[in-house]
């Protein structure tokens, strides 16, 4: 190991050391969880090093502490923020307990008129996570209810619609309560926390208080970063992005800053700014490392250059070598293009590190189910159950089990159970519009996934879901549109732009679809092997009287077969048949004859018209 | 019997000395020079066409006497009363059973709070037509003085006390008794002071005493024979503070024609020259209060723009007249611009030290719709010069301004500070009330209404605390139920009456609710709310003209309040004069800029003003405010939908589409936004899927961008604040725009 690189490894190891004590003390654990767990990943060096760099560490206020007591860096965070007197002190106490103790209305109360940065963002993150529960608690009701009826309507042979129907009401309620419920949550007391008064205040303070940014600068970035929570769920994303770039700027070790910042962007052009933009802002060596997770991240989101990313991952594997973060995004990766094997070689690597994380298993039983390795699955189906019942993750693994078992009403009822823990699980909706796509109940796969886009609409599975189920349902205008949307997600996948081009081909677009065919055409892996594409092509240029580009695309057809092992479709038969006859008519009866030769699969009536063919032929021929 | 001092209508009752048997301890013992002039006014008395100026020496002459009874005797039915015990806390304590008068009594202090008079109610000052005396005056008198001694006895047990002031024991019988009843009065024994009140007048005839008994039957609330008593020995034919209580007492009995009659259409006493009589005992002056009495009559028979004009003059004669003052103002008589009028030309010289005092306690108390700063100047003089700010009085200004303000939670909070001085300030309570409803605070609202109805249960506020309750829980009939309730105990609590009609406006009872809301426009013609609510109503049945008129009606009281502005901006909208609505409606929103955009009202008219930008064609702006109701108000059906429809028109298919799903998803089955999302799709079928289709053009940027690996090196500078607005501008502009600028972007960094 270089020199430099030690110094590097031993900084971020400071680096998050610090992160991971001040989130857990300003309660943001799943941020504190991350960095830890990273912290725990890393790479071990001589602990002499980190003991000299430790000390070295200039802005943390850690530093004076280190000094003295260099033994037990980790315990002193408990009392650091730098300009909080005993007052402020004792009050964070108080609140932290009665934070830790979830009572977060008293936890705001007594923290009603502190100043202190870090104590207004715990006042506000209570204040706020209070309204979401009361928020939450009244939809769970609902879902509660609905589980009921669910279950039983699945149960009638009607279930389907019943299944549909609770659906729908479910969602009317939350439209007719989100006037109510959404706007503020109160005692009937006539005050009442709602998102724009957090905001307000937070705004008014930020406003105010802009030169002591630098100070505490752990208290305003998590203040921003709550702005950024904020402008989200109010929907304007703009605002929540600049939010979001400058808590990261102030403090960049906060990862669940990092994961809003991309549920923020939609596209993948603004994507690539975003990435322009960090790249620019965040330059030091400490926060580059952040920046490369993240982007690692976006990648999964909305793909890139496969290199860039292979290397960025090689390089934090060298860093981190035994973060299971990474992995799962090497798994994922793995998984996103279709590597089934070795994802699910990750990810047993992944169990057998640790064990007990629940985190992303669900995609791994996504990738069993592919695999259609059941008793494994129903290996982690227990397993996970056994770590933890009522987690998210375990109640998708088991409706995979049972969707995998082919009992779709059991299936979807663990689906919903997990939407209970989890409301935001964008693949549990999407997964469920399978299930009742399964069930042949096109109306609530639908609503399950414009669930799935409504929480994530960056999900290309769930627009192409909607896509499918519209196509079902005849309304191919909607239809349309949906796989629009799921090809600007995903424009370098064949399979968007071929059901495009077949829905534009079902509302009498031949030339968008002609385009769309060739667009797909060109993104096939081995363009002259897909023969269905092909043969689509060439029906539409027919119908468009472009009997030679026709012809011509029935010729890639037929030669296609030569390349394949002599399997043969339906396509290419028709292909041959329609060749056959054009030759015929063209008096080119040699070739007509060798095309009409070789149809020798398809219905009868084919094959009879093939066999009159050929011997028509060689009767011109003679 | 001294008949000289006479209060006359310049003089306050404080004019004439408060206890009787002071007085005519004096008589006694002081010159017999004293009664000289008096009985010099008696021998005038005959002249029957006496004119005013002949009263005023008498008047003078009856003021000189009861500042020297003032000064020189203590009124010990003062010190007997249970205010002034506390006051005087260490006589009290020693003999609680029997309150002993104290030793240094109250002085001029004590005169005002025992603003009781027995003597002298007749007197030359009145109007000839009422002038007519009963003559058995002397003889009662001299009855009383001959049984005097038979009184002495009961009287010793008091007399002994009062040392150094007065010998009790050497007052005459009838004064004694007078005495007793006079106590017994302050005590709220009605029944002691009226059975002695009784045998004083039945010994002595005296109309003085009638009056007194009259006083006792009308505090006891035996109104029908206090009248009888006054009406059988005509005193209120020659007493104007008998006609008072003559009148009040027929008020209190609902005979409102009957007490018109009494106090007279108009004000006998009007001086045409305006010239003023100065009344320098601090009281109000008799005029002013049936002035007052006048008004409250008219206003009960509804008639009330002669009610508006008595009691202006009755302010006008005396500014001391709070009650009327009260009236104006509370019932909401007076527009908002005749108010700040008339308060300005209201003279106030004649509080001497405390002109500037009054004038700003009159004027934080009047409409905040307009001059704030000067209501605002004025609290500050409260609360600096006088401490007055935690006094229910100036929170009560605060809380008005910003209920005005339509700032309710602010409101709400001060509310509760003022109810913790006081739990059941009926100043305070209807704006608590209201806030509460406005915020939708249902629980504090119950108990709120359960504490009144324990304690109040004949109050108005609390069965409008009540309805209020009822309104909130959605529960419309027995809200009627309960505001008619309060509105019928008292007719003139608009609050009360605009809530009995928004319960029909409620459930779409246009017709019913017209008719409670133009009842209660004749009632408050001083608020403009009645009216603005009509032509609501009249704008909901799709009756234009008619609602127009209404608007101008408010517009014309009150032309400040943006509900109104918005409402006349709907309006025009309907009449489809959409430049005239936009006018409206920016003024509204000018009028509302300073308010926190939570508030129902921001919402309401910045949609209105996107819907008004979008008839006229102004797209850009259109959008712009659609969203900016969207972020601030969350989302909704109808906005979302017609935001689809402005992204629509301006061709930017992907926006339509997105925000038509939203309203969708919002509220499966708006038609219109099914209608709309349909023609969008259809349009976008119609897109050509060229080289300029968004899809193509991403679809080129993805490849480009995994084809260039060394694009991040040559980036532009960009910070983070041009990157959000970037990003906003790409959300703002249409796909295709923002798809070609960035494209270009990305190829011109591949070329270096």
């Amino acid at each position: 190991m270089d020199e430099p690189f030690v110094q590097l490894v031993s900084d971020i190891k400071t680096e998050l050391t610090y992160s991971s004590s001040q989130l857990s003390r300003l309660k943001l654990y799943n941020s504190a969880k991350w960095s830890a767990e990273a912290l725990w990943g890393m790479c071990v060096i001589e602990p002499t090093t980190s003991f000299t760099d430790f000390s070295k560490m200039d802005e943390s206020p850690l530093r004076n502490r280190c000094n003295t007591e260099a033994i037990v860096p980790q315990q002193s965070p408990e009392k650091a923020s730098p300009s909080m007197d005993t007052f402020e002190y004792n009050q964070y106490l108080l609140a932290s307990t009665l934070f830790d103790c979830k009572e977060f209305d008293r936890c705001a109360y007594f923290l009603a008129d502190s100043t202190h940065p870090e104590l207004l963002f715990l006042k506000l993150y209570s204040k706020f996570l209070s309204w979401d529960k009361k928020n939450q608690e009244s939809v769970e009701n609902m879902l509660t209810a609905k589980d009921v009826k669910g279950v039983q309507g699945i149960g009638n042979v009607n279930g389907d619609s019943k299944g549909r129907e609770s659906i729908e009401r479910f969602r009317d309620y939350e439209a007719g309560n989100n006037g109510h419920h959404k706007k503020s949550a109160d005692l009937d007391n006539g005050d009442s926390t709602s998102v724009p008064a957090i905001l307000k205040e937070l705004n008014q303070y930020l406003s105010e208080n802009r030169e002591k940014e630098e100070e505490v600068s752990v208290g305003f970035a998590l203040l921003y970063y709550l702005k950024g929570v904020l402008y989200k769920l109010q929907d304007i994303p703009s605002n929540a992005i600049s939010s979001f770039l400058s808590s990261l700027s102030l403090f960049p070790y906060n990862w669940t800053c990092w994961t809003e910042l991309i549920s923020c962007i939609t596209r993948s052009d603004e994507s690539l700014l975003l990435l322009k933009v960090l790249n620019e802002k965040l330059t030091s060596e400490k926060s580059q490392i952040m920046l490369k997770f993240f982007k690692l991240s976006v990648f999964q989101e909305f793909n890139g250059n496969i290199d860039d990313f292979i290397q960025e991952l090689d390089y934090l594997l060298l860093i981190f070598p035994r973060f299971a973060f990474l992995k799962t995004q090497h798994a994922l990766i793995n998984y996103h293009y279709m590597d089934y094997v070795s994802a699910g070689l990750i990810f047993d690597q992944i169990i057998k590190l640790d064990p007990y994380r629940l985190e992303d298993m669900d995609t791994y039983s996504n990738i069993l189910y592919v695999m259609q390795k059941t008793s494994k699955l129903a290996y982690l189906a227990q397993f996970a159950s056994g770590v933890d019942r009522f987690r998210a993750e375990t109640c998708c693994i088991i409706a995979n089990y049972y969707s995998a078992k082919q009992e779709h009403e059991k299936s979807i009822m663990y689906f919903r159970r997990a939407l209970t823990l989890n409301k935001n699980s964008t693949s549990a909706w999407t997964l469920m519009g399978h299930e009742f796509v399964e069930l042949k109940n096109s109306h609530a796969a639908i609503e399950c996934y414009r669930r799935a886009v409504d929480i994530n609409p960056r999900d290309f599975k769930a627009w192409y879901g909607l896509g499918q189920a519209y196509e079902v349902l005849d309304m191919h205008l909607y239809s349309l549109y949906y796989f629009q949307r799921s090809c600007a997600l995903k424009p370098l996948d064949k399979r968007m732009w071929q059901a495009l081009a077949s829905c534009y081909e079902k509302v009498d677009s031949i030339d968008e679809s002609i385009r769309c065919y060739s667009r797909a055409l060109q993104l096939s892996l081995n363009s002259s092997q897909d023969i269905s594409i092909l043969y689509r092509l060439a029906i539409l240029h027919e119908q468009i009287k472009d009997i030679e580009s026709c012809r011509g695309y029935m010729v890639k057809c037929v030669e296609a077969q030569e390349q394949s092992d002599g399997l043969i479709s339906d396509e290419i038969t028709k292909a041959s048949l329609w060749l056959a006859r054009h030759e015929a008519k063209h008096k080119k009866f040699a070739e007509a004859y060798k095309y009409a030769l070789n149809v020798t699969h398809g219905s009868s009536q084919e094959i009879e018209e093939a066999r009159a063919l050929a011997r028509e032929c060689r009767r011109r021929m003679d | 019997m001294s008949r000289g001092e006479t209060p006359s209508q310049h003089n306050s009752t404080l004019a004439v000395s408060p206890v009787v048997g002071n007085r005519n301890l004096q008589m006694q013992h002081q010159s017999q020079q004293r009664n000289d002039p008096t009985l010099h006014n008696q021998g005038t008395l005959g002249n029957q066409g006496s004119s005013a100026t002949q009263t005023l020496p008498g008047n003078q002459g009856s003021r000189n006497l009861s500042h020297s009874h003032r000064t020189q005797t203590p009124h010990h039915s003062v010190t007997y009363s249970p205010l002034v015990q506390k006051i005087q806390n260490n006589a009290s304590l020693a003999s609680l059973a029997t309150p002993a008068p104290a030793q240094n009594h109250g002085g001029s202090t004590a005169g005002l709070l025992a603003s009781m008079t027995k003597s002298g109610l007749f007197g030359p000052a009145m109007p000839s037509t009422l002038r007519k005396v009963s003559a058995t005056l002397d003889p009662g008198r001299t009855r009383g003085v001959g049984q005097e001694d038979k009184m002495n006895m009961d009287d010793l047990l008091d007399s002994n006390q009062i040392v150094d002031s007065i010998d009790v024991t050497q007052l005459p019988a009838a004064e004694k008794l007078r005495l007793w009843r006079h106590d017994s009065l302050m005590q709220h024994q009605y029944r002691t002071a009226e059975y002695i009140g009784d045998k004083v007048y039945a010994m002595t005839g005296d109309p003085n005493d009638a009056f007194w008994l009259a006083q006792v039957y009308y505090n006891s609330g035996s109104y029908v024979r206090a009248v009888e008593l006054l009406t059988r020995n005509n005193l209120d034919a020659s007493s104007v503070m008998c006609r008072y209580l003559t009148a009040l007492c027929l008020v209190q009995l609902k005979k409102h024609e009957e007490a018109l009659d009494i106090v007279g259409e108009t004000n006998p006493f009007q001086d045409p020259l305006s010239n003023r009589v100065k009344n320098q005992d601090g009281g109000i002056k008799l005029e002013s209060s049936m002035c007052f009495l006048r008004g409250k009559i008219f206003a009960a028979l509804n008639n009330f723009e002669r009610a508006k004009e008595c009691l202006k003059e009755a302010l006008q004669v005396d500014v001391k007249n709070f009650e009327a003052f009260d009236e104006l103002i509370s019932k909401n008589l007076l527009t908002p611009n005749e108010e700040w009028m008339f308060v300005a030309s209201l003279d106030f010289t004649e509080l001497g030290d405390n002109d500037e005092f009054i004038k700003s306690l009159y004027i934080s108390r009047l409409s905040k719709h307009l001059n704030l700063d000067q209501v605002r100047k004025a609290q500050d003089f409260l609360i600096d010069e006088y401490k007055l700010e935690n006094n229910t009085d100036i929170i009560h200004s605060h809380v008005d301004m910003l209920f005005t303000q339509c700032k309710f939670s602010k409101c709400l909070k001060l509310c509760e500070e003022a109810l913790e001085h006081d739990e059941y300030s009926f100043t305070i309570l209807p704006t608590y009330i209201s806030c509460l409803y406005e915020l939708g605070g249902k629980n504090k609202l119950f108990l709120i209404s359960h504490k009144l109805a324990e304690n109040f249960p004949k109050h108005p506020i609390t069965w409008f605390g009540v309805g209020a309750y009822y309104m909130c829980t959605n529960k419309i009939s027995e809200a009627r139920k309960y505001f008619s309730k309060a509105s019928i105990l008292d007719p003139t609590f608009s609050q009360a009456w605009i809530g009995f009609a928004h319960t029909y406006a409620v459930e779409g009872e246009h017709e019913q609710a017209i008719s409670a809301y133009s009842t209660a426009s004749r009632f408050f013609p001083g608020t403009h709310l009645p009216n603005l609510f009509l032509g609501m109503q009249y704008l909901l049945m799709g009756t234009l003209q008619l609602a127009e008129e209404y608007f101008i009606l408010a517009y014309d009281v009150c032309p400040y309040d943006p509900l109104l502005l918005n409402e006349m901006g709907v309006l025009y909208f309907k009449k489809n004069d959409f430049v005239k609505a936009k006018k409206y409606l920016k003024k509204a929103w000018e009028a509302i800029k300073a308010l926190d955009s939570e508030s129902k009202s921001w919402v309401s008219i910045h949609t209105n003003l996107a819907h008004s930008y979008r008839k006229l064609g102004e797209n850009e702006r259109a959008v712009k405010c659609f969203k900016l109701v969207l972020e601030t108000a969350g989302k909704d059906t109808d906005t979302l939908c017609a935001l689809g429809y402005v992204y629509l028109r301006m061709n930017r298919i992907g926006k339509a589409i997105d925000s038509l799903h939203g309203s969708l998803a919002l509220c499966p089955s708006n038609q219109t936004a099914q209608e709309l999302l349909k023609q969008a799709l259809e349009v976008n079928l119609l897109t050509a899927l060229d080289d300029n289709h968004p899809l193509m053009v991403s679809s080129q940027i993805r490849q480009q961008s995994s084809s260039l690996e060394n694009r991040k090196r040559t980036a532009n500078k960009l910070d983070a604040h041009a990157m959000a607005k970037r990003l906003k501008h790409g959300q703002n502009s249409s796909d295709d725009e923002l798809y070609d600028g960035d494209s270009m972007e990305l190829e011109y960094t591949s070329m270096q």
